[in-house]
């Protein structure tokens, strides 16, 4: 929209209370020759404050607002952010980060030890128990001061994975005398980083407005503001996105893809994410405790022909619940070849009678897998099992159905862990007593994936982690299906967008062309 | 000789012509609902491997291309005329279940009220004022998310929160017709109040009545696809109207065919009902106020 | 003051509405899950004792009886408490209910200025071919499910020619669309009725007298019949506009419309007992007044009613 029709608009507003109560938040500020960046995203991450999210949709705003000691960019390599550098003391129970020299946050207020001190007492204190960020950081014992401009992080275990993790979400850093002032709610709506860009007003379930951080350390951004909406309806947002209301678009349904590769004016853009989708067994009961009836269906499935028909070729083949950017990942595992009559010998070497029925649980607001659970049914009434496929809302299925263990047979699986290691995914789906592991007791993964989170040792990780995807890939716990490509819907006019494969766009980069 | 004839012949013309069931209305709507009917009846018959077999090799087939895909296919590669025809009988089942048995919870229980007044009418047009305040799609959501999904679920749903308009619909007609002549007449005839409610009140109460019940067999098959929009509805295997709708509509700009026959067989199904439904109407009108 | 006494009467009956619609809200929610799960979906390293820190934080250990009369007691010193995740309510109502409120009511006067003239006039051609061509049109537009009519309309005017925004709600334009939709789909409904209840009194005996005291046909219709068909009419209409209140939620959804719809299926998906309690409260309360309004107009119109 121009910047014209806002001021009409506004004119306009005098007429109806109603309109203005309800446009007042909606409507930026208004200042000429500017070029603003429109952006539509799925979700509303309802909560700006880093602490007290852990949704993808913060990601993709937070990540432009804010920085941590680390940085990850899109090559998923870690290299300095606000600190300049670090290094393991004291037998690695003590890390020293060195931090960055000149940096001030939007309002002024400089950055230094204190900040971060504050950013990870904030985190693992009274104020971090109140949301689900805190859990991640727990290997943390406290952080010291060591002069302004030196902190020491004492760890109260070994944590292997908290360099990366330092690079996201929680551990981004924060301002101390910002939030004593405005107080923490205040902070919620409207907080304050060091990032390329600043909050300007936040409304929520409707958009989040930023303007260029004209005191950045690092360079300029390119635009002087961006727009992110937040569009949940995949139809609606694929509609701003080709009557151009918006220049790129986040969470490109895979129904779309067709629509938007068609389109003269906007090009998709695709990146290998850290999605991947599996369906569990219940390894517990039923005929899916029998480990050659689990690699039966395993073999049953094609699942090339699920990725080039349903999702338009846009997601890679997994061995294991990881993609192959994972930390982890084993590229000499190669997933069950598809091998129906593999499957029913073996079915019928367990003893399956043709015609048993099973059933597959999944959440039902998921589009795509509701295709692909369809198509599963179909490849495995071509072995004789009858699936029958159950959609719950969401959050009975996480909560009740996963959580308390009462899935059928089959169940569907979706994570995309951020930091691309392993151990994220792995932990959750395989560790004895784990909330999203309700069938698996198995002493051997136990031992593996509590070795690799005891070391530093990045081989001795990969070792561990490999074999725990090796061990499942031999029992057939899971069966990988594929590894979601992160999609952006992207419009002609824009230029330097560099795709993100974690989900954590980043806009400091792009040009929009009038 | 001939003129007798032509007398005849006008009578017997004139018979058909004047009978009740020559109009339009009549015709039509029973030519559509027998049709759709007929067609869900025989669905076993004319396709009796189901919902369609998915083929993802066909998927997305274009329609008017060959006859084994007469209307396409779907994104799965599945039939899309074969998923119409036994859509229809969920979709029916749902639309005419969930309506009737609203209207005849509802019917009864407004007419009581509304005759009788007093604490009863108090306590169910309360009870009723309840049910108004919960906003269907929200109470919907939150009952399916603790008892789950299903289409018997969605069924007693609609009843649950749908009876309370008919109730207060035909409590509303009921409080004026109780004060009408004829209800005094009869009441000082000393006839009891059951049948006074049943053969004279409801019968002027039932044009209203008849239409909204029309309009809500359309309107529940479209709440089923609504549901299946939120993905609350049946599950994906059992083909219905609303569910290929919805699911079709992230396909609207590549694949039309997807979304538009579906479409095409509620608006056919709506059109029928309604049409039997103005007919029905003209036809219990005691009065014949309304016919032409 | 048999008036009086008819008001007050309602008005207890509708507080009484109010409080049983809050309190089945508050323990309904409460049997669908955990918010301190969800809150934690998507973490992967989390403890019981983290799960439990979080529910005391949120205040549900308390019993139900205590978080319902904390509830009661926000909701009427206007302070609507804090969302589990997203600060203040009553800042996320201020904004939701605005745009909910302005769309039905668009969508309202949409449907009304179509239908009214509509259907009279099919009443008084009755049979005619306008008549024909009226109802058939809105037998067609009841068969719309309301969301696929409003991706064929963006489909068509935002895409194909790009006139009007598709979505949300940053200019007087982003209405027409799901004004249109809504309106649309209400007109069919209301014309139907509005013509079925023109044709009841307009062969009723007194209009009969009417036109045979050689009162004009105008006076006839709009004095006499629309004034009678207009208990049915409002009394339809407000039960439709209270309906609409909280019927908006697929049509908000579509057209990512920031209201009450958007804003409770979200305190739903995630739980938020508060928000979900105040959202659900505040729309229960909203069609209770419209449904306590249209009995006093009902009362008013017909008086033989009024004395109960």
């Amino acid at each position: 929209m121009s910047f014209t029709s806002k001021l009409s608009l506004k004119k306009g507003l005098t007429r109806s209370l109603l309109l203005a109560t309800a446009l007042c938040a909606v409507t930026p500020a208004v200042s000429f020759a500017e070029t603003i960046l429109n952006v539509a995203q799925r979700d509303d991450p309802q909560n700006l404050d880093p602490i007290d999210t852990f949704r993808l949709s913060w990601g993709s705003i937070g990540s432009n607002v804010f920085e941590g000691l680390v940085f990850r960019g899109e090559d998923l390599e870690l290299a300095p952010g606000l600190a300049t550098g670090w290094e393991f003391l004291d037998d690695e129970t003590r890390i020293r980060f060195t931090l960055r020299e000149g940096v001030t946050f939007h309002n002024g207020e400089p950055f230094n030890a204190d900040a971060v001190k504050y950013t990870f007492d904030r985190l693992l204190g009274e104020q971090g128990e109140q949301g689900p960020q805190r859990s991640n950081y727990t290997s943390i014992k406290e952080v010291v001061v060591v002069d302004p401009f030196t902190v020491d992080f004492l760890m109260e275990r070994p944590d292997p994975v908290l360099i990366t993790k330092l690079a996201g979400y929680g551990a981004m850093i924060v301002p101390p005398k910002y939030i004593e002032e405005v107080g923490e709610e205040a902070f919620d709506m409207k907080p304050v980083g060091t990032g390329p860009f600043m909050v300007d007003a936040y409304t929520p379930t409707v958009n989040v407005e930023l303007t260029k951080n004209d005191a950045y350390w690092n360079g300029d951004a390119q635009v002087d503001g961006v727009n992110i909406r937040f569009i949940a309806e995949d139809a609606t947002r694929m509609a701003e996105l080709l009557s151009g209301g918006v220049d790129i678009a986040l969470n490109i349904p895979t129904p779309s893809v067709d629509t938007v590769r068609e389109s003269d004016r906007v090009d998709l853009v695709a990146v290998d994410g850290p999605t991947v989708v599996i369906t569990r067994f219940n390894t517990a009961k039923g005929i899916t405790a029998d480990p050659r009836v689990r690699k039966a269906i395993t073999m049953a499935i094609d699942t090339n022909a699920i990725i080039e028909a349903i999702l338009g070729g846009l997601a890679s083949p997994i061995s294991s619940a990881q993609g192959t950017k994972s930390f982890g990942n084993d590229a000499t595992l190669t997933p069950y070849a598809y091998d129906p009559e593999g499957a029913k010998a073996l079915l019928k070497e367990a003893g399956i009678a043709p015609g048993t029925e099973i059933s597959l649980d999944f959440s039902g607001n998921d589009d795509t897998f509701r295709e692909v659970a369809q198509v599963i049914a179909a490849y495995l009434d071509m072995v004789g099992l009858k699936l029958n496929v159950t959609p719950h809302e969401r959050s009975v299925y996480t909560n009740d159905i996963i959580a308390n263990g009462k899935t059928g047979e089959m169940y569907h699986f979706g994570w995309g862990g951020w930091t691309f290691d392993f151990d994220n995914t792995a932990y959750l789906l395989y560790r004895s007593g784990e909330r999203f592991n309700p069938y698996i007791e198995d002493s051997e993964l136990d031992a593996l994936l509590d070795k690799q989170r005891a070391t530093y040792d990045t081989d001795v990780r990969r070792q561990a982690l490999q074999d725990v995807a090796g061990y499942a890939y031999d029992t057939a716990l899971d069966l990988p299906l594929y590894n979601l490509s992160t999609l952006y819907g992207v419009s002609t006019s824009v230029k330097g967008f560099v795709p993100a494969p974690d989900d954590r766009a980043r806009y400091m980069s792009v040009t929009v062309e009038e | 000789m001939s003129d007798m004839n032509n007398t005849s012949n006008q009578t017997w013309t004139h018979k058909v012509m004047a009978s009740r069931y020559f109009c339009f209305e009549f015709i039509a709507g029973s030519l559509l609902t027998g049709t759709l009917v007929l067609v869900v009846l025989l669905s076993g018959v004319l396709f009796p491997d189901g919902g369609g077999k998915v083929n993802l090799v066909a998927r997305l087939t274009e329609p008017f291309q060959s006859a084994e895909f007469f209307l396409g296919t779907d994104p799965l590669g599945r039939d899309i005329l074969e998923r119409i025809v036994h859509g229809g009988r969920v979709s029916l089942v749902v639309g005419l279940l969930s309506a009737l048995g609203a209207v005849v919870l509802g019917t009864v229980i407004g007419l009581f009220a509304g005759y009788y007044r007093g604490f009863l009418d108090a306590f169910i047009m309360r009870f009723a004022d309840i049910q108004l305040a919960l906003p269907f799609i929200l109470l919907a959501i939150t009952v399916i998310a603790i008892v789950g999904p299903g289409i018997d679920r969605i069924i007693v749903l609609m009843i649950v929160s749908q009876w309370v308009q008919y109730a207060r619909l035909v409590r509303g007609s009921v409080l004026s017709l109780r004060e009408r002549e004829f209800v005094q007449a009869a009441r000082s005839y000393g006839l009891s109040d059951v049948k006074i409610i049943f053969r004279h009140i409801l019968p002027n109460a039932l044009g209203p009545l008849i239409i909204l019940l029309t309009l809500n067999v359309a309107n529940n098959i479209l709440l089923e696809s609504s549901l299946t929009f939120l993905g609350l509805g049946a599950d994906p295997q059992t083909p219905t109207w609303g569910g290929m709708l919805s699911e079709g509509r992230s396909y609207i700009q590549t694949a039309w065919w997807v979304t538009v026959f579906p479409g095409i067989a509620i608006m056919l199904t709506v059109l029928g009902l309604n049409l039997l439904g103005d007919w029905l109407r003209d036809e219990l009108d005691p009065l014949g106020k309304t016919r032409a | 003051m048999p008036i009086l006494r008819f008001l007050i009467q309602r008005l207890l009956q509708a507080v009484l509405v109010t409080i049983a619609v809050t309190l089945f809200v508050a323990f309904a929610i409460r049997l669908t899950g955990d918010p301190a799960i969800m809150m934690t979906a998507q973490s992967s390293s989390v403890t019981e004792a983290d799960l439990d820190r979080i529910r005391e934080a949120l205040g549900l250990n308390q019993s139900f009886i205590k978080q319902y009369f904390d509830f009661v007691r926000n909701i009427l010193s206007g302070d609507l408490g804090e969302s589990f995740f997203r600060g203040s309510v009553r800042d996320l109502i201020a904004l939701a209910l605005p745009s909910t409120l302005l769309l039905a009511v668009a969508s309202m006067v949409v449907s009304i200025a179509l239908s009214i003239p509509l259907g009279i006039y099919a009443a008084v051609h009755k049979g005619g071919a306008a008549d024909q061509i009226i109802r058939v049109l809105s037998l067609v537009g009841l068969s719309f499910p309301n969301f696929w009519l409003g991706i064929m309309l963006v489909l068509m005017f935002s895409i194909t020619f790009p006139i009007l925004p598709a979505s949300g709600f940053s200019s007087w334009q982003s209405i027409l669309l799901p004004a249109t939709t809504i309106g649309i789909i209400l007109t069919a409904t209301n014309v139907r009725l509005v013509r079925t209840q023109m044709l009841e009194t307009l062969s009723s005996q007194y209009v009969m007298v009417a036109r045979a005291k050689g009162l004009s046909e105008k006076t006839v219709i709009y004095k006499h019949a629309l004034r009678n068909a207009a208990i049915s009419i409002v009394t339809f209409l407000g039960l439709q506009f209270g309906n609409l209140i909280g019927g908006l939620v697929i049509i908000e959804l579509v057209f990512n419309w920031p209201g009450m719809g958007t804003l409770s299926i979200e305190a739903i998906a995630q739980r938020d007992y508060p928000l979900l309690q105040a959202t659900v409260s505040i729309l229960a309360i909203m069609i209770v007044a419209v449904n306590l309004a249209v009995d006093l107009v009902y009362g008013l119109i017909d008086p033989r009613i009024r004395v109960a």
